[in-house]
């Protein structure tokens, strides 16, 4: 037992303090993060990543994930970006491991591995990032239509690295990282975001150890063990070498094995995987995550000006994310629902409640409309970019089906769209629909491209598309009956040029 | 609902051909502050109807001396782009309605919502 003279301990713990200050300088190393992201958008992702951390980051060929080197005062900043659903630290990738053929011979290797695996690092980049959650403060799950993400909608809360260093230089000295690694332990952390001050925990005073968690993801037909076995023998390895607890819903660590064919890797979670999320199906297709969502708006490039119109906004999911970050464009969002619209209102009225300082009331460059979409009460070639989440025919609650409705939405879109510099971002699941009413649109609009993403675990896609310089009819034109694709346009138009 | 918004809706009552501007009569209006950005303000500037929102400023008691003419090189004159600003912008109508010049229909607004919805067979 340490001598117990209060002078000698505040003596030692100033020389720990300096002694990790400079590792704390030391720290201020590259570190590599994995993020998964909507799958399909990973590029987009990338680019956010190049934009906002400088950073560049590479696409893993296990799709829906991205790697990057960040040093670690870039942490907070980390969460702040809006592409990205998970974030965890690298503690090892293998590009080319190779699989022994047997359980057994696996299950030697696991162990073998976590002895060898260089967990310090990944370990202290795992305790600032808890001090970085704490400093965060509440993310209010605000996903208007449902709460399975976190932090959805961006807060502007502060935007420095923790305010108070004593605090992060007294939880690495909880850490208490040693050579052997034998002995890594800290306080266990709650798993919710209470603002809790962590007590400096002596290592002499006696330690609670760890609770972890294996969380597998394994994709190839060459493994002779399922994902569970090789989390279950992982966790074995793991639990032995850090003698840690295991437990499967509270953890303080959450350990991921990622294997896709011979790439391993070997990570921390740095966010909470959100057990929501695992059961997206739960909450139907109409939901938008909103990493989703920025992705989709991303695809648009906003420009300064630029109007930007969502007609079937539901509770508004896409127009509020544009307007967070994009505020120097003009956001128009519209719905035929009653709710939908009241809710959409309910979300910004909490938008702003959140991100305005002192009393002053600001507003946002955001309107609402209750409208049909089939018919929109707007000026022809007035929009910049049209971006919605087109409905899989039960939100529209009416008689049309969306063999009827696609068409008819398109046509209306391309009226309202600008010619020749329009574009539109359309996202769907009803892909063989959407393609055909797109074919009947005589040449109104041409695709750019298309995204396939996974929402909700159904296969759909992102379509972008450019609205042509072929000049559409006036303002006061009749709603179209279906299967008369035709008709008085007919005489407006040019051949189309693109 | 802003004036900016407001000049891009049109009433698309069936048969209707002259339905733009829709006439606004607002029993509330309210300033809200909003971050003015000189190039918006000045890039949407071509965008818009001018005399459609001059109109609908003066509606509101807003006209704040704006021309019903645009002026030449309006990019570089922030007076006059702060004004623009304000009124595409800061004011909105909370309470009132939008009315059909043409046809007389009236589109209710409620808590800065307009309901565009038309009825069966209008």
């Amino acid at each position: 037992m340490p001598v117990c003279d209060p002078l000698f301990n505040e003596t030692r713990r100033r020389a720990r303090r300096v002694y990790l200050g400079l590792i704390m300088q030391e720290l201020d190393q590259t570190v590599t993060i994995g993020a998964t992201v909507p799958t399909g958008f990973e590029h987009t992702a990338a680019e956010e990543v190049q934009e906002k951390l400088e950073a560049t980051a590479r696409v893993s060929k296990n799709r829906g994930r991205i790697y990057f080197d960040i040093t670690t005062d870039k942490l907070l900043k980390v969460h702040q970006l809006k592409s990205l659903d998970n974030l965890f630290v690298v503690v090892k990738e293998y590009d080319d491991y190779q699989f022994k053929t047997t359980k057994e011979e696996v299950q030697l290797d696991w162990q073998e591995l976590a002895t060898k695996l260089p967990w310090t690092n990944a370990l202290e980049v795992w305790k600032l990032n808890n001090s970085i959650k704490k400093k965060k403060g509440r993310r209010k799950r605000t996903n208007p239509t449902k709460s399975d993400q976190c932090g959805n909608v961006g807060t502007k809360s502060t935007d420095t690295v923790p305010s108070d260093p004593e605090e992060l230089w007294e939880d690495l000295e909880a850490l208490e990282v040693k050579g052997n690694q034998r002995d890594v332990s800290s306080q266990p952390e709650n798993d919710s975001e209470e603002e809790k001050h962590s007590e400096i925990q002596d290592q002499e005073s006696g330690v609670t150890p760890l609770k972890f968690r294996v969380t597998c993801n394994r994709a190839g037909d060459k493994h002779c063990f399922t994902s569970n076995d090789a989390a279950r023998d992982f966790g074995g390895a793991v639990q032995e070498f850090f003698q840690w607890k295991a437990d499967m819903t509270k953890f303080d660590v959450e350990v991921l094995l990622n294997i896709h064919n011979n790439e391993v890797v070997v990570g921390i979670a740095l966010t909470v995987e959100s057990l929501h999320r695992r059961n997206i199906t739960h909450f139907g297709p109409t939901t938008l995550r909103s990493t989703l969502a920025y992705g989709m708006l991303r695809l648009c490039k906003p420009q300064v000006s630029d109007v930007i119109v969502d007609p079937m906004c539901g509770t508004g999911a896409i127009p509020l994310e544009g307007v967070m970050e994009w505020e120097n464009s003009f956001f128009l969002a519209g719905d035929n629902n009653g709710t939908a619209v009241s809710r959409s209102v309910n979300n910004i009225k909490h938008i702003l409640k959140r991100t305005h300082d002192g009393g002053s009331s600001s507003g946002l460059p955001l309107d609402i409309i209750q409208w049909d979409l089939c018919n929109l009460p707007m000026r022809s070639s007035s929009v910049d970019i049209i971006i919605t989440d087109m409905p899989f025919g039960k939100r529209m609650g009416s008689k049309k089906k969306n063999w009827e409705l696609y068409p008819l939405c398109l046509r209306e879109m391309a009226r309202v769209c600008k010619p020749g510099t329009g574009k539109a971002v359309l996202l769907t699941q009803d892909k063989k629909c959407f393609l055909k009413a797109l074919s009947q649109m005589e040449g109104l609009w041409r695709k750019l491209h298309t995204v396939w993403v996974n929402v909700g675990g159904l296969h759909a896609g992102v379509f972008v598309l450019k609205r042509t310089a072929v000049v559409f009819g006036t303002t006061s034109e009749v709603v179209m009956e279906p299967h008369t694709a035709t008709g008085s346009q007919k005489e407006n138009m040019k051949d189309a040029s693109q | 609902m802003k004036l900016l918004t407001h000049n891009m809706l049109t009433s698309h009552v069936k048969g209707v051909t002259k339905g733009y501007p829709l006439i606004i009569k607002a029993t509330e209006v309210k300033v809200n502050e909003l971050e003015f950005n000189s190039q918006f303000v000045s890039r949407m500037i071509p965008k818009l109807e001018w005399s459609a929102l001059i109109q609908a400023a003066e509606w509101l008691g807003h006209s704040q001396d704006l021309p019903s003419t645009l002026i030449p090189d309006y990019e570089n004159d922030e007076e006059f782009l702060r004004k623009v600003h304000r009124i595409l912008l800061e004011v909105e109508v909370l309470e009132g309605c939008l009315q059909c010049p043409e046809s007389g229909r009236e589109f209710p607004i409620s808590k800065g919502v307009p309901n565009m919805l038309l009825n069966e067979g209008e």
